[in-house]
């Protein structure tokens, strides 16, 4: 005889997507490293008493209990596994953290295991929980996805004849999806996006590089939109999506507040 | 047309389709709201279309708090006797109704029809935060209580609203965070107790002495 009940699991888990569902429930998306995203229904968390509640939100790091259901599955145990509370302590934080969140779901689909992935995502919450933001950190984390997933941007040599690129100079192309040498550069309709000498090296550093090499790194203005752009934008091109929380961590980290008369302090 | 119900005639999956869009309704929902529905006496569901046309024709927002309202001033934006100096923010305007059936606050709302969301490109831009603003600059306003939810999304909100009100010299602040009254300490997050343990208060003596702690400001309720 078939059992009814339903099958559960238990998963180690980010919050990356959370919306209302129902009266009081809330339907999350979980990051998981052996099974990608899974959608899950948390019954009743949005109830002030739910058990479930406070361990169900954006990017808590979490051990759950699943059980599965023929569309959704339900969350019906979560408990904390890292506290990830400094995330809270600032706009900065926040923004960052739910960028990172986007560009993880992004590369991710249910069913599908990346714990590489997953681990690289939980790292960065944990450095951002308790570091002081730093702009390089998520062109960091930007890279590492890309790295992670086999999208790297080619930044040695040149994307198209592969000749190796003077120490000069150059220009990106997301569409060839890396640096194009002066020869190989006229291409009808493709957009190319200057990439100085400082910020290739920029670039090369963060590709090879664990973090903490990367965190004392002074970089210039220039550099830093040089990279974020080239980084974004490959993104882009990979995804064929625009990541959207990108613009509120870039509001918040600019501090040009929408309504303002005047920006403050 | 519907890919719900592929099968049923057009008027059906259209109105299946009209369900499905409601927030919270999936598509099984939808086809046991439209099969109740076309099982219900004519008269009722005359009622039911015409009570969604009624709150389309007539609800508007109130031009001052932004909350629904019959006219463009809502109850509670002409009620005199209210304290003009308070405002307290909400996310919906379900929200206001919550805090109106505490009886603890008595004075004024603003509604900002959302939260910022940055994975559903939500930005601040799309709240009602202009509004505010215009609502701030005659300095009537002498506190401003954040009550967004207790979530990630509305702490993001509030620290926004709290950095672009920081020049305006008018007091910001934040419903308290903690336990729920009946609750088991067991099965609090660590969040939630963390924070009660931050906002922690001396304990009350039987005759109401003893103690400052709290941090809520006495006149709210009255």
């Amino acid at each position: 005889m078939v059992s009814s009940r339903p099958h559960t699991y238990s998963v180690e888990a980010v919050v990356v997507r959370a919306s209302d569902f129902g009266e009081a429930d809330r339907l999350v998306t979980l990051l998981t490293p052996f099974r990608g995203l899974v959608r899950a229904v948390a019954r009743g968390a949005r109830k002030p008493k739910s058990r479930l509640g406070g361990n169900v939100d954006l990017l808590r790091h979490i051990k759950a209990s699943l059980a599965e259901g023929r569309s959704l599955h339900s969350v019906s145990q979560a408990e904390s596994l890292t506290s990830l509370r400094g995330l809270h302590s600032g706009l900065e934080k926040m923004s960052t953290g739910l960028y990172m969140a986007e560009v993880a779901e992004r590369f991710s689909v249910e069913g599908g295991p990346n714990p590489a992935l997953f681990n690289q995502f939980v790292q960065m919450l944990q450095v951002l929980d308790e570091e002081p933001v730093n702009p390089l950190m998520a062109r960091w984390f930007d890279m590492h996805v890309l790295r992670i997933n086999g999208f790297l941007p080619a930044i040695s040599d040149c994307v198209d004849c592969g000749s190796a690129l003077e120490p000069k100079d150059h220009v990106f192309s997301p569409a060839r999806g890396g640096l194009v040498c002066p020869e190989c550069r006229a291409t009808e309709n493709d957009v190319l996006l200057p990439a100085s000498m400082n910020t290739i090296k920029l670039l090369r550093h963060m590709a090879r590089s664990r973090w903490d090499a990367v965190r004392p790194v002074d970089a210039g203005e220039e550099e830093l939109r040089q990279a974020g752009r080239i980084l974004r934008e490959h993104m882009q091109f990979v995804l064929d999506r625009h990541v959207r929380s990108s613009a509120f961590m870039d509001e918040v980290t600019r501090w040009r507040p929408a309504g303002a008369n005047s920006p403050s302090p | 047309m519907s890919e719900l119900a592929p099968s049923a005639a057009a008027p059906v999956a259209r109105l299946i389709d009209a369900f499905h869009r409601l927030p919270g309704v999936g598509p099984k929902s939808a086809q046991r709201l439209t099969y109740h529905l076309i099982r219900m006496p004519r008269d009722e569901a005359e009622e039911l279309a015409s009570a969604i046309i009624g709150v389309k024709d007539r609800i508007v927002f109130c031009d001052t708090c932004m909350n629904i309202s019959e006219s463009v001033e809502c109850a509670i934006c002409r009620d005199l006797t209210r304290d003009r100096t308070r405002i307290c923010i909400v996310e919906e305007p379900l929200d206001v109704l919550a805090v109106e059936r505490a009886r603890a606050f008595r004075g004024m709302y603003h509604v900002l029809h959302g939260v910022i969301s940055p994975v559903n490109g939500i930005g601040p831009d799309d709240l009602k935060l202009k509004e505010l603003l215009v609502r701030l600059a005659d300095g009537t306003v002498t506190e401003v209580i954040i009550a967004t939810n207790p979530n990630l999304e509305g702490e993001a909100t509030a620290m926004y609203i709290q950095r672009l009100l920081s020049h305006l010299g008018v007091k910001v602040t934040a419903l308290a965070r903690g336990l729920p009254s009946g609750a088991d300490l067991e099965y609090a997050d660590d969040s939630t107790l963390a924070h009660a343990m931050e906002s922690r208060a001396e304990v009350q003596s039987s005759n109401g002495t003893g103690g400052s702690g709290g941090g809520a400001s006495p006149g709210l309720a009255n």
